[in-house]
């Protein structure tokens, strides 16, 4: 009886769990909205006007992450599979524009594109945002695309090898095997991209979700800005549902060899030209940028670097900490929601992190205010566990899915060696399988580290007074600030994450030497 | 039926020398067995001669054409004629057991460098069905390498490596994981199809007992250099130290 | 892997902490006036006072949903004690909903009846005008259009830029002409102004940064903002518009600050008002980001202009915020179009 219940509890207590932080509070939400629901709400959604948005904002995104995930692809495909000089620097700078805010990237670029062809210069909207979301985006398509291709084994590709060309072996076996990393890259980046308010808003382009916001901050809307969300989540829920039955989780996809020691390349007579395109890319995604950002911190009339640095640094800690426990916290959700999905077959807890992922973010901080403001909960309300929770809500995913890929990785027969031998499930877990784990452990949470330290929609909604974070500061201060300012701030945020960066790689690589077992 | 003919062979991995100014003939139509402690170089030398590797020093010459030529790949594996059975069996996971068979011939039509005499749908599904059958797995055509048991995938990867009727057949420790009973019917279909066909066999191997069953010319490696080399008998009275201690164990 | 669990185990509790800890010397007030601005005036305050100032930021030229959205979520178990915006009709979005209660300050008969809420729900202080910035490299003193109404004249076509006017002071400023010209005028104006190719910028600082670099000849913000701009940059200089003798004046746009109802800190929030109302508050703000006292005789740093030379418009701000609420539709549909 005993061991019923515990079996029971450890399968379902991270849905109760995870029931009560965040779904009950979303369904409360929507239950509110359904019963406010009025036909003029349901006419509304289904105009003419609002459904041809819908489909431009499918278009746009649709075109940047195809684009994001091609170059993405691209690159990934160059950094895992040829050995040439400096592909550890050329894999750790290109991932330099997920650091910087999305809307200080659209800043730079306009900047720098104005530099160069005047201030006057017109610049087309639709190109100027899938061009932006291309370069912030598509380093996703990298790490996820790069991951896949570095986990085939070598002897896929020689047994094809030594029967088609070179060419042809990519395109027949390669390709087709690492096939879901296009398609998760592909629904992630839209789902960012989609989501995104800030640089369709710089840039003056109209799409569903700058209409979503339009409707809480402009007209304070609820029951139109509830109605689009919904909208936005079915068709995103139906995308991402239909990637996990027919592709991420078709049986063939599972890899179980532990070690996948992969087929470098050599790359002689490519050299110039994989150098040239990778320098192309870094100059166009990463100098650029990053140049016009440190040539309007000095063209101020005034010297602001030190201004910047003492409105910023009183946040750095309380950034720093946060982001810490969050990504640990989230790490571990994403285990256990990953272990349960990969090994007890229990999918529950996956989707409902996949559905919290979809949720805009500003109606995640709506549902979690509501929920949580009540007196008897003012412990989690006045605390900064309410940002934490907002945080489980859109990174969870990301963890969960990076950790799945991790245990798949490792055979079946390892555990089952451990059970014979007598070993309880726990001290199996502990012993045997999460040691093997650490580096996709590691992995998730410097990812999750990252996305939680630059995090603005949901925590500007519910962070407790008085906390100082880095995002919602630079946010609210470079409103109304000098451009050299603004530039200033940036570079110190992006100089801190590249700090936290470069200390996360020397660490990694210890970790990773530990404990990759090959 | 081809000759392989390695001169002064020198490769290294990480600094570390694998195989050491190895020099050795495998005669056309003959079958041989590489065998050696683990780490030896066994490995390494049929990945060089299948053009997976490519030696820093020394030459490869397959029917008196160099193939490799010090670091310089000249001839790439796929026009190389060979069938490889890796150790880990290299199934395609995304191909069902006919797919991963029948692949390798079905671009060979494409390219044209193999012209069927009737259909080539037909021809392709006869040539498959006729090695399915040979193996007498032809009832799990269908299924997944998932889906199969450890002998099944062996025999379908013996199978692929033999679709192109292949001139050279190259074995990596096929029975490294089959049981006895199967490991002699294996053993057993191999040589029946090597007589029938002729192709030059290297079988490598780290069990002395698999390596000394059969009319295998041998030889005996370690720290990539040979030892001594020679039919069973020879390789039975052999006064090397080593070969003595190692054919022992 | 046990040193990391109890760190993070310390972590974790000192953050349940922070939400129980005992707080009842403290006032949370939710601003939307800029950082930059409002948080030096609130350190004075708490270090004056001793309360604690637990102050959530936002702006509403950036569009974000953060604290007036908030305020409304909170309705029914309030956080926040004092709402301080950057223009009062956020303060009436509020009224409207029941959120906030009224107050009458000891300073609130210092601020002319004329900018606070006839129920005392918002009284208003230090404001900002609505103003012309220009690049003077790009246009000259005498060729700039003395009237908002000007705009519409050929020469200026594609020249200049107004933020978006579903968001922050803009909205404030096309509900107030929708109010004065009336509707159907009010109509008439933006779609000339339309036609005319105004620029849409994102915030005032946006139409403010598209000044500075040249993108655009002038453009339509605040004080605040060209206060910042003559900062920046030599090249601008800023106007008040209509200031003719029977011109409609320029929009002034006060600060506003309401009690929030059944707050938490009812008392302290009181005395922050009380402290945001005085003499001294308004100082501090005309020096940081020029914006005009309200308060009768109130010393102002040169270089930072008066109520009393300034033409004002005339505003009924509980009309405006109606008028608001009608035209907001049309407003975005212009937008879009």
């Amino acid at each position: 009886m005993v061991r019923k219940i515990s079996k029971f509890l450890a399968k379902n207590i991270l849905t109760i769990f995870l029931g009560c932080l965040l779904v009950i509070p979303v369904l409360v939400l929507l239950c509110n909205w359904i019963s406010d629901f009025g036909n003029s709400a349901v006419s509304g959604l289904f105009k003419k006007d609002n459904l041809i948005l819908i489909g431009k904002s499918f278009l746009l995104s649709g075109t940047a992450s195809l684009l994001a995930t091609s170059l993405g692809s691209v690159c990934g495909f160059i950094l895992n599979k040829y050995t040439f000089a400096f592909k550890g620097f050329y894999k750790l700078v290109l991932l330099i524009p997920l650091l910087i805010p999305d809307y200080v990237y659209a800043v730079a670029w306009k900047d720098a594109w104005q530099l160069l062809f005047g201030a006057g210069t017109n610049i087309n909207s639709y190109t100027t945002v899938i061009f932006v979301h291309i370069l912030v985006f598509s380093p996703i398509a990298m790490l996820i695309t790069g991951s896949a291709i570095s986990q085939v084994n070598r002897g896929i590709e020689e047994a094809g090898l030594l029967m088609i060309s070179f060419r042809k072996m990519l395109l027949k076996i390669l390709i087709p095997i690492i096939r879901p990393s296009f398609t998760i890259s592909f629904l992630l980046i839209l789902i960012f991209s989609l989501s995104d308010f800030s640089v369709p808003a710089f840039f003056g382009v109209r799409t569903f979700t700058t209409e979503i916001f339009t409707q809480f901050s402009a007209f304070y809307n609820y029951q139109a800005a509830m109605g689009q969300s919904v909208f936005l989540l079915v068709i995103c829920m139906i995308l991402m549902f239909s990637e996990s039955r027919y592709l991420s989780d078709a049986p063939f996809f599972a890899i179980h060899t532990k070690g996948s020691n992969p087929k470098l390349y050599n790359c002689d007579n490519l050299k110039f030209l994989l150098h040239s395109f990778l320098i192309l890319q870094l100059l166009v995604a990463v100098i650029l940028p990053v140049f016009i950002l440190f040539f309007q911190s000095f063209s101020g009339s005034e010297f602001l670097l030190g201004k910047a640095w003492k409105l910023l640094s009183p946040t750095i800690l309380q950034s720093s900490v946060l982001a810490l426990s969050s990504a640990f916290i989230i790490s571990v959700i994403g285990l256990w929601t990953s272990w349960l999905k990969e090994r007890e077959k229990y999918k529950l807890p996956n989707t409902v992190l996949m559905i919290l992922f979809i949720i805009p973010s500003t109606v995640l901080g709506i549902a979690i205010i509501g929920f949580f403001n009540k007196p008897v909960l003012n412990f989690i309300y006045a605390s900064s566990l309410m940002i934490i929770i907002g945080y489980i809500g859109r990174f969870a995913f990301i963890s969960a899915r990076i950790l799945g890929n991790g245990i798949r990785q490792i055979p079946l027969s390892l555990e089952e060696a451990a059970t014979v031998a007598g070993i309880g499930s726990l001290r199996k877990y502990l012993k045997i399988t999460l040691p093997l784990l650490i580096p996709s452990l590691f992995a998730s949470f410097v990812l999750v580290f990252i996305l939680c330290f630059g995090e603005l929609g949901t925590t500007i909604m519910v962070y407790p007074p008085g906390t100082e974070l880095m995002p919602v500061k630079f946010f609210t201060i470079s409103a109304n600030a000098p451009q050299a300012l603004t530039s200033s701030m940036s570079l110190i945020n992006f100089g801190i994450i590249i700090s936290f960066i470069g200390t996360f790689y020397i660490i990694g690589r210890k970790v990773f030497k530990r404990f990759s077992y090959e | 039926m081809s000759s392989i003919q390695l001169n002064h062979i020198t490769h290294s991995f990480n600094d570390k020398k694998v195989i050491n100014d190895f020099t050795f003939t495998f005669d056309s139509g003959q079958t041989y067995c590489l065998l050696g402690p683990s780490g030896c170089g066994k490995t390494t030398i049929l990945r060089l001669i299948a053009g997976l590797e490519v030696p820093q020093n020394g030459v490869i010459e397959i029917d008196g054409k160099i193939v490799t030529e010090n670091d310089r790949l000249l001839i790439p594996p796929h026009k190389r004629g060979i069938g490889f059975v890796f150790q880990d069996l290299a199934l395609w996971p995304h191909f069902s057991v006919f797919e991963n068979i029948a692949f390798g011939l079905r671009e060979s039509i494409r390219e044209g460098s193999r012209k069927p005499d009737k259909g080539t749908k037909l021809y392709i599904e006869e040539r498959v069905i006729q090695l399915l059958s040979f193996f007498g797995i032809s009832d799990h055509w269908k299924k997944y390498p998932h889906q199969l048991s450890g002998g099944q995938k062996q025999m379908v990867a013996i199978a692929r490596s033999l679709i192109l009727n292949p001139k050279i057949l190259l074995l990596d420790e096929p029975m490294a994981n089959i049981d006895a009973q199967l490991k002699e019917t294996i053993i057993d279909h191999l040589y029946t199809l090597h007589e029938q066909f002729g192709f030059t066999m290297i079988y490598v191997t780290h069990d002395h007992r698999e390596a000394m069953h059969s009319n295998n010319t041998i030889i005996v490696l370690n720290k990539g250099e040979i030892i001594t080399s020679g039919t069973r008998e020879q390789i039975k009275n052999t006064t090397d130290v080593f070969t003595q201690s190692f054919i022992k164990l | 892997m046990n040193k990391i669990l109890s760190i993070f185990s310390l972590i974790f509790l000192s953050i349940i902490y922070s939400g129980c800890k005992n707080r009842n010397n403290e006032v949370i007030v939710y601003c939307s006036v800029d950082q930059i601005f409002s948080e030096p005036v609130l350190k004075d305050f708490e270090q004056q006072t001793g309360i604690k100032v637990r102050p959530v930021y936002d702006t509403e030229e950036t569009k974000s949903t953060g604290v007036l959205n908030r305020l409304i979520a909170e309705k029914d178990n309030p956080q926040c004690d004092v709402f301080w915006s950057g223009d009062p009709l956020r303060n009436n979005v509020l009224r409207l909903k029941g959120i906030t209660t009224p107050y009458i300050s000891n300073q609130t008969e210092l601020i002319p009846r004329y900018f606070r809420a006839n129920d005392n729900q918002w009284i208003g202080f230090s404001a900002r005008a609505r103003v012309l910035i220009f690049n003077k490299k790009l246009i000259t003193m005498d060729s700039l259009p003395g009237s908002i109404l000007d705009l519409i004249k050929p020469k200026y076509r594609g020249k200049f830029a107004m933020a978006n006017p579903l968001f922050g002071t803009t909205t404030f400023h096309v509900a107030v002409l929708f109010t004065y010209l009336g509707e159907e005028q009010a109509r008439q104006l933006l779609n000339n102004l339309k036609t005319n190719d105004i620029v849409i910028a994102t915030s005032n600082g946006d139409v403010k940064k598209r000044v500075i670099q040249g993108e655009v000849a002038f453009g339509i913000a605040d004080s605040d903002d060209a206060f910042e701009a003559k900062k920046e940059s030599r090249d601008v200089d800023y106007i008040f518009l209509d200031q003719q003798k029977n011109g409609i004046g320029s929009l002034i746009i006060p600060n506003a600050v309401s009690l929030i109802k059944n707050s938490p800190h009812n008392e302290n929030g009181k005395k922050l008002i009380d402290y945001l109302l005085t003499r001294e508050t308004e100082i501090k703000l005309a020096k940081s980001c020029a914006q005009m006292p309200l308060i009768k005789d109130t010393e102002v740093p040169s270089g930072i202009p008066s109520l009393d030379d300034i033409l004002p418009m005339k505003v009924d701000y509980d009309q405006t915020s109606q008028t608001l609420e009608k035209t907001q539709t049309w407003i975005k549909e212009w937008l879009e179009k």
